[in-house]
């Protein structure tokens, strides 16, 4: 039986400098696999290349049954893969509620600007009250109007979120999902994820810095450094691990 | 979000086509043309807020797809007796596909790039409208007839205003239904993050290709607008200082809102006027003070005429914004940092 995701020897090199060398992982369908690494270890390239925008020149990403390498960016969420973003990258000057249709973009039927049909409109409404119940999920229901540049940061990350999941993907890759947080609001994505996970049975890849969150919700936790590879196992597994401590965990302390 | 014209949108359209019919009997001739001017720069401006305010691609070869407007329709109308709707709708075809050309390549150019590249295709454009004598007439220019559409002919600006004012209203209509389609939304999503938008299934340089496309069709129409007043084009016209005009009318007015830009035709089309009724005519500084606008514009109000206007009316409190603010029920992260 073949992995539910598999990444395969990956290599991606940005001129001189190697992000992503030689890398291998799975993840098992209905878990949360973290990602973990010191900064610069290649963890949001590895994203990026999931996602296709970036070409990397070795390697395979296996998802569904076919190579994601195939395929371009805009191809990659109807294959059901779903991301978020680490820098806040959000439709500013559209609404919340734009923003999480625009995430539904997959689940309305092409268009015909000045052809209005039955079958259209019966999509359209229903990608409405599918954003509607987004919002109403992840607490953004209030500020369905709002602008999303005007939100305010906890906000702002929960719309990527929501925008995220409209798309209804199979497989949701978070790019530091808590970054910036404060830890009241940490607490409530870290419920939100767990309670999104169960739901609608989501497989949820994770980068994130902030440990608390990545021991507490993580099954699988896979560490990078310096683009590869260098410990993989459970929560517990990885915390006593040597060389994590010694190329994570230690580096934090000394940094 | 979806959907038909609003209320107040049917009303602005209806606005036109009613201004289009009676002032004719009410204006002098001049003000006619003038008006007739107007109409055709609105046409073109909307067309070139495609481009910059709803897809965020600083593009500026709008008025090469101008010129193929005016030159295409010319030709065949007056030269080879094409019916002036064949005419406008061939030209349309034409900048169409030339749009597309551009489009690809420019697609995957970005910022000062974009910008450069395009603005080359306008000056090589300008280049071949002045050089190909047989065709364009050279630097004499080209003359042409009024056309006649059905029977009516269009040889006066008093004739051609209600033609020119269907033109307008048709192209509002068309780019107000497309702003609530999947499209408009796409192309304001490419604007704000390719990323998000390419993440979420959109493929970006198709739609902005379709972007590049659609914008020459307009700006093709106002050529054709053109023609409907004018009976002569020279290939000096079609320079740096129109794309000037047309963008200044954009970003004073309010780029991605047809109100704002049509606002901007009108504030900045009667610059001229105002100018020319200054002691000492100041018309002779319309280059500069057009400049010096767009540069105050840019620095003290980003949105624009119509959105300084939009901020003032959100700056009174609304009774939903209230209410969201007050609930703490909803608010699920209290702690928020700035």
């Amino acid at each position: 039986m073949s992995a539910f995701f598999a990444i395969e020897n990956l290599g991606m090199r940005f001129g001189g400098l190697t992000a992503v060398n030689d890398f291998s992982m799975e993840v098992q369908e209905g878990s949360i696999h973290a990602l973990i690494g010191p900064n610069g270890a290649g963890k949001s390239t590895v994203f990026n290349c999931i996602s296709r925008f970036c070409d990397p020149q070795k390697g395979s990403i296996r998802f569904g049954g076919r190579d994601l390498l195939e395929l371009r960016a805009h191809q990659i969420v109807a294959a059901g893969i779903g991301r978020t973003f680490q820098n806040l990258e959000l439709l500013r000057r559209m609404t919340v509620l734009e923003n999480v249709l625009i995430g539904q973009t997959i689940h309305v039927p092409r268009y015909l600007p000045f052809a209005p049909s039955p079958r259209r409109a019966r999509a359209e409404a229903a990608a409405l009250r599918d954003s509607e119940a987004i919002l109403e999920e992840t607490n953004l229901s209030a500020y369905r109007d709002t602008l999303a540049g005007e939100l305010d940061f906890g906000h702002q990350k929960l719309l990527d979120l929501a925008r995220a999941l409209a798309g209804k993907p199979r497989l949701l890759l978070l790019d530091e999902p808590a970054a910036g947080l404060r830890n009241r609001e940490i607490s409530f994505v870290d419920q939100l994820l767990l309670k999104l996970a169960k739901s609608r049975g989501l497989t949820i890849m994770l980068v994130e810095h902030v440990m608390p969150l990545v021991m507490s919700v993580a099954d699988r936790i896979t560490v990078l450094s310096f683009g590869q590879k260098i410990a993989e196992g459970s929560p517990a597994e990885i915390r006593r691990h040597p060389k994590v401590i010694e190329a994570y965990l230690g580096s934090e302390a000394h940094a | 979000m979806y959907g038909s014209l609003r209320a107040s949108e049917f009303v602005g359209v209806l606005a036109i086509l009613v201004a289009g019919f009676a002032l004719p009997f009410m204006l002098p001739e001049y003000f006619l043309y003038t008006g007739n001017m107007l109409m055709t720069y609105a046409v073109l401006a909307i067309g070139l807020d495609l481009l910059i305010g709803w897809s965020g691609q600083f593009a500026f070869a709008h008025i090469a797809f101008f010129g193929i407007g005016i030159y295409g329709t010319a030709i065949l109308e007056s030269r080879l007796g094409v019916p002036y709707l064949l005419s406008a709708l061939a030209s349309a075809l034409i900048a169409g596909g030339a749009g597309l050309l551009i489009g690809f390549p420019a697609a995957r150019l970005k910022t000062v790039y974009l910008a450069l590249a395009t603005y080359a295709f306008a000056e090589c454009a300008q280049w071949v409208f002045r050089t190909w004598d047989p065709v364009t007439g050279g630097s004499d220019g080209l003359r042409f007839n009024p056309p006649v559409i059905f029977g009516y002919e269009t040889g006066t600006d008093g004739a051609a205003f209600p033609v020119v004012a269907i033109i307008l209203a048709l192209v509002v209509t068309a780019t107000l239904y497309l702003a609530k389609s999947k499209l408009g939304r796409h192309m304001c999503a490419i604007r704000d993050s390719e990323h998000v938008a390419s993440a979420s299934g959109i493929d970006v340089r198709g739609i902005k290709v379709a972007t590049f496309a659609i914008s020459a069709v307009f700006a093709s129409i106002a050529g054709s607008a053109y023609t409907l007043f004018q009976s002569f084009i020279n290939a000096d016209v079609l320079g740096a200082s129109q794309l000037v005009t047309v963008l200044t009318m954009v970003v004073i007015g309010g780029s991605s809102s047809i109100a704002g830009v049509l606002l901007g035709v009108v504030v900045v089309g009667f610059l001229p006027e105002i100018l020319r009724a200054m002691p000492h005519s100041l018309l002779v500084w319309q280059e500069f003070i057009y400049g010096a606008i767009l540069v105050a514009a840019i620095v003290f109000m980003p949105q624009g005429l119509w959105g300084l206007f939009r901020q003032r009316i959100a700056a009174r409190p609304r009774r939903h914004d209230r209410s969201a603010r007050e609930s703490p029920a909803v608010r699920p992260v209290p702690e928020t940092s700035p």
